[in-house]
């Protein structure tokens, strides 16, 4: 018989900045990935699973395009986001007639052959090793070159007053303050008429065309927008783990990024930030429990953990913590 | 237009016409026996999507319910197996039909436990679909709990192989076509001529109406997961033969099942059945032309073009208005 | 009712129009006009495929083969929602009330010519778009008052019972300012005193507006005492049309209805 297992939880970690840096960073890139997944699963009722797939195409395209087309940083950013969005676009057009569970599925597939190509393509892509530093001779250019020109003087400045300050610390401001651009914008839009009609296509696509509205149109901006969230949220992944690799793209982010969007609730942009918070300091905090068990189980332990949240709030509690359940059309 | 018509109303064979010419162009490009080396290795791999697709298909046809765990049934029945045949040491066969009960219990125990008070709730798709997908990770974590994240192998032949005309097949390989086949022909049969396939069919058709009709449609549900887990558990186990065991074993099977599925068209045990070979043959079939390590992707593309250009399957019937 | 129906060519027109579905002729070669301003129903036994050509003329469904004309112009394959711009709008028999979506919003969503349903409007001309805005909001409360749903604007759709939800569709699909309204069942499910309000309201629309219905209906009563002409449809053809009185003695529309399968 198993004896009780002492659990001693090292609260010393909670206070530690650098467990707080990772955890709010990670937080802020799947809050701005969900972002645009409750545009579309929320607020348009198309259900996107492909999220992982469009920042694989954001942050390959970005590295590409600096470490093996010479572009700047600055402006392979932006081309990156068209592409993607591009991509998406290409992508909605045949796929958004497909029926709901058709179009997750097609949306899954999509992200998996990106993923694919990223692992197979070697010439291009680094394959599973993926893409970090180019090197000619002595010299080198890494794709994260133009931004740590920038960030790391702003670090040497904050640490003149704050000493402790974590080296994630510049990263970690322009995730939420995208973030927090992302949810007023988002919010603003939504408000218009225009919000309006996405809401009518979530809810009764047929009606919403019987009312002169070219469905397809919105769904596509829709895609497109979450496409852009994608790809942003593809470059601060890069940044935070300063590679590009094809399994940091699988469909388990996905998966968790759906898991902070039920979290927090359909419909609520405000909500994914607090959800993914939430469901990060869970996971990560659950490292600082130190049961006498493997790291493997530990592993295991998480897995279980985002399987429960996801079971428990769908049965108990679909709307999660800030959704609507008015406008719970989950439930139909 | 009127061959347009045609075709419309003949899928199958235009299919077939389809890969039939794609074969004859490979065959004239490569050899027969190249061309017919890859029929039966993607035979192997096709037997295992068949029996994957064939459950998932009766579950997502009778339920509405896209189960996200199918994979983790796989992966399941693939560790029970382990369980039986390395941890006690007992023949393959034992094994195997071990793994395929404890994964039928497994989803009749989800269908006791999730599926049918949720569809008391009357909760909707998404709802469904994503708890699935928290099932799925329930089931990994489980499997990685207690065997880790180490490749296992089950104790099974790997290197005998027989040869015929030609051609040649591994014993295990042969071992997971012969069971496999036959017992996909015998849930065919079941589906086809007994009254538990005729109900099963009526309920995929239309599960109102079915319940009006005075069937007992939760007996029914019931069959439908035994029959779902004890062909994924076999699935998986023989998947773990053929290769090793991990815990993703049976998610990356998932997609491809869930296209043999789509393609058969949804609810068409047949179709998933048909599909599922012809998917393996066809995957494949395609490492003629492309690098081996691309022959997954191709079959994600293939899957995505199928889908675009015949929503409802090649078996499936058009939605009318 | 012989009232005086609009001069000029008919406002639709529907020529040999053919669906076929998996090997059945839902519709084969049906044809008929509806005038401008009249009142029209479309009858006929159960399967005879009234409701296909419904959504094939509206564009929810796509005719094999045929023509339809509204106002001059081939919209035969015309998507649904390009259709319903040009002023053919519909209903649903169960009506859609957008049910997540507050009753007010559900009426402004109809209202034509919004520049703020423009992504790039929003970005651009937030002025503009607020102008509308209110305008919209005005006009949907006031049609919301003469439909006797004013209280209602804030409330859930879904929070309406079944009449006011009919209702609901009907005030909504006048809010597109068509120019021909088509009602699919509009008196399924309804108690007679509401469905003697809907036709009210449809005759005054119908003569203070210039607008044209056409409705598929069971309800004979409706049909005979209602409508200026009547088209009889049976095993996918159109075997009658003409004004009510002419249409009930005619013994191919007996006929048909004795002797299909109810």
């Amino acid at each position: 018989m198993t004896e009780l297992l002492p659990l001693a939880v090292s609260f010393e970690a909670f206070t530690d900045v650098g467990f707080w840096s990772g955890v709010l960073v990670t937080a802020g890139i799947y809050t701005v990935v969900a972002l645009g997944l409750q545009l579309n699963v929320g607020y348009t009722g198309i259900v996107n699973f492909g999220q992982a797939g469009f920042m694989a195409v954001g942050g390959y395209t970005m590295a590409i395009l600096v470490l093996e087309a010479g572009f700047s940083f600055w402006l392979a950013l932006p081309l990156a986001v068209l592409a993607t969005m591009a991509f998406g676009v290409l992508i909605g057009l045949p796929a958004l007639r497909l029926r709901a569970d058709y179009f997750a599925i097609v949306t899954l597939a999509m992200a998996e052959v990106v993923r694919l190509v990223a692992q197979n393509a070697q010439g291009l892509t680094g394959g599973n090793k993926g893409l970090y530093c180019e090197f000619e001779g002595v010299n080198q250019t890494c794709f994260d070159d133009a931004w740590k020109s920038l960030s790391n003087p702003f670090l040497d400045w904050v640490e003149g007053f704050w000493p402790d300050v974590d080296p994630l610390f510049p990263l970690l401001l322009v995730v939420w303050g995208t973030v927090v651009i992302g949810i007023f914008a988002l919010n603003y839009i939504q408000r218009t008429p225009w919000g309006r009609v996405l809401r009518a296509i979530r809810e009764d696509e047929d009606a919403a065309r019987a009312l002169g509205k070219n469905t397809l149109l919105y769904e596509l901006q829709s895609l497109a927008i979450s496409a852009m969230f994608g790809a942003l949220a593809g470059f601060f992944l890069a940044l935070f783990l300063t590679t590009i690799q094809p399994d940091d793209y699988e469909p388990i982010v996905t998966f968790y990024a759906f898991g902070v969007l039920v979290l927090g609730g359909l419909a609520s942009y405000k909500g994914v930030a607090i959800g993914a918070i939430l469901l990060w300091t869970l996971l990560e905090g659950m490292r600082f429990v130190e049961l006498p068990i493997t790291e493997e189980r530990t592993a295991a332990l998480r897995f279980a953990l985002v399987g429960l949240v996801l079971i428990l709030l769908m049965a108990f509690r679909p709307q999660g913590l800030f959704g609507k359940k008015e406008e719970m059309v989950l439930g139909r | 237009m009127e061959l347009r018509e045609r075709a419309r109303e003949h899928p199958a064979g235009v299919a077939f016409g389809v890969i039939g010419l794609i074969a004859l162009g490979l065959v004239l490009a490569y050899s027969l026996h190249d061309v017919a080396q890859a029929s039966l290795n993607g035979l192997t791999l096709g037997t295992i999507y068949a029996l994957g697709a064939v459950g998932l298909t009766l579950v997502y046809g009778i339920l509405r319910l896209v189960n996200f765990a199918h994979g983790d049934f796989l992966t399941f029945g693939a560790y029970m197996a382990f369980l039986v045949n390395v941890t006690w040491g007992l023949p393959l066969a034992a094994a195997i039909v071990f793994g395929m009960a404890a994964t039928a219990v497994l989803g009749l125990l989800s269908e006791r436990l999730m599926w049918a008070p949720m569809r008391r709730k009357g909760a909707g798709f998404l709802q469904l679909l994503l708890m699935s997908i928290g099932l799925a990770f329930v089931i990994r974590s489980v499997v990685q709990w207690f065997w880790g994240t180490e490749i296992r192998t089950l104790d099974v032949n790997v290197v005998d192989s027989i040869t015929f005309l030609g051609l040649r097949i591994g014993q295990t390989e042969l071992l997971v076509v012969v069971v496999g086949i036959a017992v996909l022909a015998a849930v065919a049969a079941v589906v086809r001529f007994t009254m538990l396939g005729r109900r099963m069919r009526a309920l995929s058709d239309d599960i109102s109406l079915a319940e009006v009709a005075g069937i007992d449609t939760r007996r029914v549900i019931l069959y439908t997961w035994l029959f779902a887990g004890a062909l994924a558990g076999l699935a998986g186990a023989l998947a773990g033969a053929l290769t090793n065991l991990r815990p993703e074993l049976g998610f990356e099977l998932l997609l491809p099942i869930f296209a043999a599925v789509i393609l058969g068209g949804i609810g068409n045990p047949f179709g998933a059945l048909v599909a599922g070979l012809v998917l393996g043959v066809v995957i494949e079939m395609s490492t003629l032309v492309v690098e081996p390590r691309w022959k997954v992707t191709f079959g994600f593309v293939a899957l995505i073009i199928a889908l675009i250009i015949r929503p409802q399957g090649i078996f499936g019937k058009a939605k009318g208005v | 009712m012989a009232a005086e129906t609009g001069n000029g060519p008919a406002l639709l027109e529907v020529d040999g129009v053919v669906k076929r579905f998996g090997g059945i002729d839902a519709v084969n070669g049906a044809g008929f006009t509806v005038e401008r301003q009249s009142v029209t129903a479309l009858i006929g036994p159960n399967g005879a495929g009234k409701t296909t050509l419904f959504n094939l003329v509206t564009g929810f469904a796509q005719a094999d083969r045929g023509s339809v004309r509204f106002d001059g112009e081939e919209v035969a394959g015309m998507p649904s929602y390009a259709i319903a711009r040009r002023g053919m709008v519909r209903t649903f028999q169960l009506a859609r009330a957008l049910a997540a979506m507050p009753v007010l919003d559900n009426m402004m969503l109809a209202a034509p010519e919004q520049p703020g349903e423009r992504l790039r409007n929003v970005l651009l001309r937030p002025r503009a778009v607020r102008a509308r805005e209110r305008e919209v909001h005005e006009q949907a409360l006031e049609l919301l008052e003469v439909f006797g749903l004013g209280e209602k604007a804030d409330d859930y759709a879904g929070t309406l019972s079944g009449g006011q939800r009919k209702l609901l569709e009907l005030a909504r699909a006048l809010m597109a300012r068509p120019r021909m309204l088509l009602l699919d069942e509009p008196m399924a499910g309804i108690n007679p005193t509401l469905g003697r309000r809907l036709l009210d309201h449809i005759q005054r629309l119908r003569s203070e507006e210039g607008m044209t219905f056409l409705f598929v209906e069971h309800d004979m009563e409706v049909v005979m005492n209602h409508s200026d002409r009547v088209v009889v449809m049976a095993e996918g053809r159109v075997i009658a049309s003409g004004e009510p009185h002419e249409v009930r003695s005619d013994p191919a529309v007996v006929d048909a209805y004795l002797g299909s399968p109810a």
